[in-house]
């Protein structure tokens, strides 16, 4: 059968078992389903509103947690928000577009990095530290974002008055107690109990070994240099990403006047957007053409 | 409802509205409501519910964006989107507005602050709406399909159509668990103030459902992983012949052309309109 796991190389020890391809889509699939349902039961609970302080769960953070400290994180942090999207914004019909990938990327960054925090699962301050860094990183990026939008971006923050203080309370406010929520009651604390116990036993239902503190995932190793990069990279993108709706406000009113009216800081989103756009465009011309060669060469066979 | 149930219905409110929502997600998921989109190509659908996605970020003018708007809401009418998915949107529409509306107003705004807040609510219920209308019409396999044909990557396509699929089963799964420790449990011996017990116990039976749910959910990933495998999914997906049968059954006619133009030709409508009775929003 192919998921059956290879015998472990001992001879190989820079890095766990790798996967293939069935393993791979077995852990994408179920942190995609778990994290999905995790969503539609957070539609359910019930919130509390205190005047502009908004108690409630915004996920169930341990879900994404405990999949990532005990599988593989690329593949759990890129099936959880998926899921997050095909479960719930799809479903309920409040997909949004544009603004799904900077959620996306911003939920996929967070796991993946608290899945690369944890070495060994039974161990709980690393899983403490992993859950709260997820709920920390996906929420400071979408409050630096929705702040950057008032502050760059959106055309009338300025001669709102009112606006950006609020904004920026807000956002604060509502940091602290998703921090405390979603990050700490239900992020930490429970993947602290599940991870430990669920540790060698949901392993080998898909054929996989374990994960060895002796052989940690080479991304945590390594000091991360280039993960660093990706991960700046990834945020940015994700922050232009939400940015383009201010910049298509924008077209109409690209007029000389438009620097003296924005100053010089709207110019580096546009430059930089244009910059994502292009390496997108040749990233995908290069993909299509090579998929192109090699569906030539599938037909040829 | 006899009484009886009506009278359990305060204490029993998170089960039920389990309940609720598990039955209205299956029938979004399945509709059979029928209706203007559900009988178009599904690649044509997320054509036109991507002009919608788009337009209304190209204008500032009040006019174009009401236009548009009400398109929108025709099209959900026509749809036939079910009474409560839009009940629900109409309810969050409301709060966020008002909630948006009072913390201009805390912070001193005026109409300007109004009209710009008015603004980007049009904008986002116009988006929203059209996504309702869109994906109401959309069973999960033509959204999959859809995907695949627009090369999506296979993995999001096999996502889509397995989520949907599995969700049934899942929340059903779910709600047994919870059952089973609501019945294992004592009775709290009271709610306590401001009824915290009631909250610690309900979010720790959340948390401890998960444990079950996690272990079968991975038993039934592998089963159909492996099944799939067996019948070579991986390489159908990315093979060009297993490609083709698979969207075969794609096929554009003349009134999936006919929605488009109509679509522009209303876009368009708006835009005139617009031009004819101009609405801008003036800030400063």
């Amino acid at each position: 059968m192919s998921a059956t796991p290879r015998p472990v190389d001992v001879r190989d020890t820079a890095g766990p078992p790798a996967l293939n391809s069935g393993q791979k889509l077995m852990v994408f699939v179920l942190s995609m389903t778990l994290f999905g349902l995790a969503n539609i039961l957070t539609e359910v609970l019930p919130e509390v509103r205190i005047g502009p302080v908004e108690i409630s769960v915004s996920y169930l953070a341990f879900v994404p947690v405990v999949m990532a400290s005990l599988f593989h994180p690329l593949y759990a942090a890129l099936g959880a928000p998926l899921g997050e999207i095909v479960f719930v914004d799809l479903l309920m019909g409040d997909f949004s577009g544009l603004g799904e990938l900077e959620g996306y990327l911003q939920m996929f960054l967070a796991v993946y990095i608290g899945g690369c925090l944890v070495r060994d699962p039974r161990r709980r301050g690393q899983l403490f530290l992993a859950g709260v860094t997820v709920v920390v990183v996906d929420k400071m990026l979408s409050a630096i974002v929705d702040i950057g939008k008032v502050m760059v971006g959106v055309e009338d923050a300025e001669y709102v008055p009112g606006l950006p203080e609020s904004i920026l309370l807000l956002e604060g406010v509502g940091f602290t107690t998703d921090v405390i929520i979603s990050g700490v009651l239900f992020g930490a604390l429970p993947a602290m109990v599940l991870a430990p116990r669920l540790y060698g036993k949901i392993e080998p239902l898909l054929g996989l070994a374990p994960r060895d503190p002796a052989r940690p995932h080479p991304l945590t190793e390594r000091g991360t240099g280039a993960f660093l990069l990706l991960a700046l990279v990834l945020a940015f993108v994700s922050m232009i990403a939400a940015f383009t709706s201010e910049i298509f406000d924008n077209f109409g009113v690209w007029e000389p006047d438009f620097i003296d009216q924005y100053g010089q800081r709207f110019l580096w989103i546009g430059v930089s957007a244009a910059v994502i756009v292009l390496a997108a465009l040749v990233i995908a011309i290069r993909f299509v053409v090579h998929s192109r060669r090699e569906r030539a060469a599938q037909e040829d066979r | 409802m006899p009484t009886a149930d009506r009278r359990r219905e305060r204490k029993e409110r998170d089960t039920l509205s389990v309940e609720w929502v598990k039955l209205e997600l299956l029938r979004t998921a399945y509709a059979t409501r029928g209706g203007l989109l559900a009988s178009r190509d599904p690649r044509f659908v997320i054509g036109w519910y991507l002009i919608f996605a788009v337009v209304p970020w190209f204008t500032h003018d009040l006019t174009v964006l009401a236009g548009l708007f009400l398109v929108c809401a025709v099209a959900v009418v026509l749809s036939r989107v079910g009474p409560l998915i839009l009940g629900l949107f109409v309810f969050g529409f409301v709060l966020e507005s008002l909630y948006v509306l009072f913390a201009a107003w805390f912070f001193g705004g005026d109409l300007s602050t109004v009209l710009a807040l008015v603004e980007l609510t049009l904008k986002l219920a116009t988006v929203s709406l059209a996504s309702m209308a869109a994906f109401v019409s959309l069973d999960p396999e033509k959204l999959s399909d859809a995907l695949l044909a627009l090369h999506a990557p296979a993995m999001v396509a096999f996502g889509v159509s397995y989520g949907y699929r599995m969700l049934p089963m899942l929340m059903e799964e779910f709600h047994t668990v919870v059952d089973g420790h609501r019945l294992r449990a004592a009775p709290l011996p009271s709610p306590g103030f401001l009824g915290w017990r009631v909250v610690v116990r309900t979010g720790s039976t959340v948390v401890a459902a998960f444990y079950p749910l996690m272990l079968n959910t991975a038993k039934r990933t592998r089963t159909t992983v492996e099944a799939l495998e067996t019948k070579g999914f991986t390489y159908a997906a990315e093979h060009p012949a297993g490609r083709r049968i698979r969207l075969a059954h794609l096929k554009a006619d003349r009134w999936d052309a006919v929605l488009i133009a109509a679509t522009v030709l209303l876009v368009a409508g708006c835009f005139t309109l617009g031009e004819l009775y101009p609405l801008p929003v003036q800030v400063g």
